[in-house]
């Protein structure tokens, strides 16, 4: 709600209120929006107030006939048409006589977009023009380009990302800030970073976590609206003077009552895949090599990782005639694993032994055994070669033992994910083919908690709205969207939309649209 | 407003999931077949035949448990187009009541399934006999509670 000078929170309690307005009207080209509204500007505003009739008023947008018999505001040729023009910034300033000028309030402030409407009858010999002022938010600038914000660490409130937003990204000063410096709420993912959204999208984003909507007021400032239904009311209506009528509308919709909320959770989730083999080796021994070290990794990339792994032994070292060696396994890290084959220091030694023995013994000479003197026939006996043979027998008993070993590496590979965090508030007792789902991501969340809090909070939003309202009051200057009224049954009801029509020499009537408070 | 916003959930190309069954050659006519699996989208039915994107060697190599990202077809169906560096938890279910004008939590629940490892005691006591008849590294879904529901196929 808009706090008013206290005098003119006076006036409008007065018995008698004498209301009045005017509508100014700015060049674009000499001041910017942002001078504008932080009352910096240079220009002497030009009073559209005698030229206007017919003015009807929203927060969204402000609509009025410009009466114009001398064509000042003519586009091609009026003498102020710049005032009017693509673009122009009109305000619209709002009071009572009884207070000075200084105490009114800029109900409304927006664009003027695209050509005026302007039209010079001979049949009447009237000349006017239909002017559609829209309100900030209304600009296409803010929804369609796309953005990439920088990254804010975890810890970082929330609520710097979002001025920083709407410095870097909408032009605003702080002077056209209208929201608490902290939202209290903190990131908890490591990296955050808004890639590739419209930046009204990104503002809404942001403030959706702690249930606000973005928007701008009366006087170009952004601002929000507090999705939260469990607040005080901004205004208490004691009795039934203000209220003009109050209205129950026919609503035809289905209603939502089935809200979903899903967000990611900052902590990363260990996901494991079944036992499975992560990788095999294989091996040939030689006498003289007295070890391997078989490196063996569970993913070709070496990026897959993996726990509790462990060896299976497909075919040993040890599976010939004589046991030649040992095997073992050790888990160097989450990536690989490492084979050892260790062949027994005998193997060598006694293959050179033999080797050696067996040169040796070719040199004992073979025992002859002739027939007699004389004779020409005899045979050798072959002391060498035996002792030969019996060292080549050792050798090949060594060779036969040895030769290749297939070895296989199991275990339970594992990644890194981010669980998806999700909430659903769901009016008890459905039946599953009566549920009407509405469902909201949003990733800076990040806890259970906060994703509990959203889904409440969006279905309680959801079932108030299907309640709507009407209440037509006298005016109110303070009374903004968002607001929540209290009336004087008790009963709360939240504006969410306004209108009136304002004239001369008369109080408006505020047309409040919104719905019956629910709170949870 | 509503339904604008269901057209748009309607349209919606990707989503996650979880793989649910070994891959298999589904025929989709006589002669010509694609590799396919089931997957959990976390619905009370897994999502069933659900095609591998052409030539993804890394999604048929993912085993059970898996998580991989969804994506829909021209045509509307679901194909599974990459792994996932998301995947499914589980979702907390408050149910509210709305009485006049105050509305207050009536109960809540947990929804949702974990995959996990069978632990060496799951697998004797919850196989068709003796231990021995499910293979150690099987897994098993579980409700949030810790209820066991299947043992999947791997």
């Amino acid at each position: 709600m808009r706090v008013l000078p206290a005098d003119l929170e006076a006036a409008q309690e007065a018995v008698v209120r004498r209301p009045a307005y005017k509508v100014l009207a700015f060049d674009r080209s000499q001041d910017s929006i942002s001078a504008i509204v932080s009352g910096q500007y240079a220009q002497e505003p030009f009073d559209l107030t005698a030229y206007c009739t017919d003015i009807k008023w929203s927060p969204d947008k402000l609509d009025f006939t410009l009466s114009d018999p001398d064509g000042l505001f003519h586009p091609d040729s009026g003498v102020h048409r710049a005032y009017v023009g693509n673009g122009a910034i009109i305000r619209l300033l709002e009071g009572d006589q009884a207070v000075p000028e200084t105490s009114w309030i800029y109900s409304f402030t927006g664009f003027i977009r695209g050509q005026i409407g302007w039209n010079k009858s001979r049949r009447n010999s009237t000349a006017m023009a239909q002017v559609a002022v829209f309100s900030r938010e209304n600009n296409q600038a803010l929804k369609r380009r796309s953005i990439t914000s920088k990254k804010y660490t975890v810890g970082t409130e929330l609520g710097i990302m979002v001025r920083d937003l709407l410095s870097t990204f909408l032009g605003l000063t702080d002077a056209e800030i209208r929201l608490p410096a902290t939202l209290g709420l903190q990131f908890k993912h490591q990296v955050n970073q808004i890639a590739q959204m419209a930046p009204w999208d990104a503002i809404s984003k942001l403030l959706e976590t702690v249930g606000k909507v973005p928007c701008f007021d009366g006087d170009g400032r952004i601002t929000f609206i507090d999705k939260n239904l469990h607040r005080l009311p901004d205004r208490v209506l004691p009795d039934s003077t203000r209220i003009l009528d109050y209205q129950v509308p026919a609503r035809n919709q289905d209603t939502i009552n089935k809200v979903r909320v899903i967000s990611l959770d900052s902590q990363l989730s260990r996901v494991e895949s079944p036992y499975q083999c992560l990788g095999n080796a294989q091996v040939t021994t030689g006498f003289f090599s007295m070890g391997e070290k078989l490196p063996v990794w569970w993913g070709e990339d070496k990026r897959q990782r993996a726990s509790g792994t462990g060896l299976i032994v497909k075919k040993s070292v040890n599976s010939g005639l004589l046991p030649v060696g040992s095997e073992s396994y050790r888990e160097v890290d989450e990536f690989h694993g490492e084979i050892k084959v260790s062949i027994s220091c005998w193997v060598p030694i006694l293959a050179t032994a033999m080797l050696v023995e067996y040169l040796a013994m070719a040199a004992i000479p073979d025992d002859v055994l002739t027939f007699g003197v004389g004779a020409e026939e005899g045979i050798t006996i072959p002391v060498g070669r035996i002792l030969q043979a019996q060292a080549m027998i050792v050798i090949m008993l060594i060779m036969m033992s040895m030769g290749s070993a297939q070895y296989e590496v199991w275990g339970t590979p594992y990644d890194y994910a981010y669980l998806e965090l999700k909430a659903t508030a769901i009016v008890d007792g459905l039946e599953y083919w009566e549920e009407n789902e509405k469902e909201v991501k949003n990733d800076f969340l990040g806890s259970q908690d906060r994703v509990d809090a959203l889904a409440m909070l969006e279905l309680t939003w959801e079932v108030s709205n299907a309640n709507p309202r009407t209440l037509v009051i006298k005016d109110d200057l303070a009374l903004e969207r968002g607001d929540i009224l209290q009336l004087p049954d008790g009963r709360k009801f939240f504006i969410s939309d306004m209108s009136k029509a304002v004239q001369r020499g008369a109080v408006p009537v505020l047309s409040l649209q919104g719905f019956k408070v629910m709170t949870a | 407003m509503s339904v604008i916003d269901w057209r748009i959930n309607q349209a919606q190309n990707q989503m996650i999931g979880t793989i649910a069954s070994p891959f298999y050659q589904q025929y989709v006519d006589g002669d010509s077949w694609v590799w396919a699996c089931d997957v959990d989208i976390g619905q009370d039915e897994p999502l069933r035949s659900v095609p591998v994107a052409s030539s993804n060697r890394e999604i048929i190599y993912a085993e059970l448990g898996k998580s991989v990202l969804l994506t829909r077809m021209n045509d509307g169906k679901w194909c599974i187009s990459g792994l996932s560096k998301t995947c499914m938890g589980r979702e907390h279910i408050i149910y509210m009541t709305f009485m006049d004008d105050l509305g207050s939590i009536a109960r809540e629940s947990w929804s949702g399934s974990l995959t996990r490892l069978l632990t060496l005691g799951e697998l004797g006591d919850l196989g068709p006999g003796a231990f021995g008849a499910i293979p150690l590294g099987a897994h098993g879904r579980f409700a949030p509670d810790g209820t066991f529901i299947a043992i999947l196929e791997s």
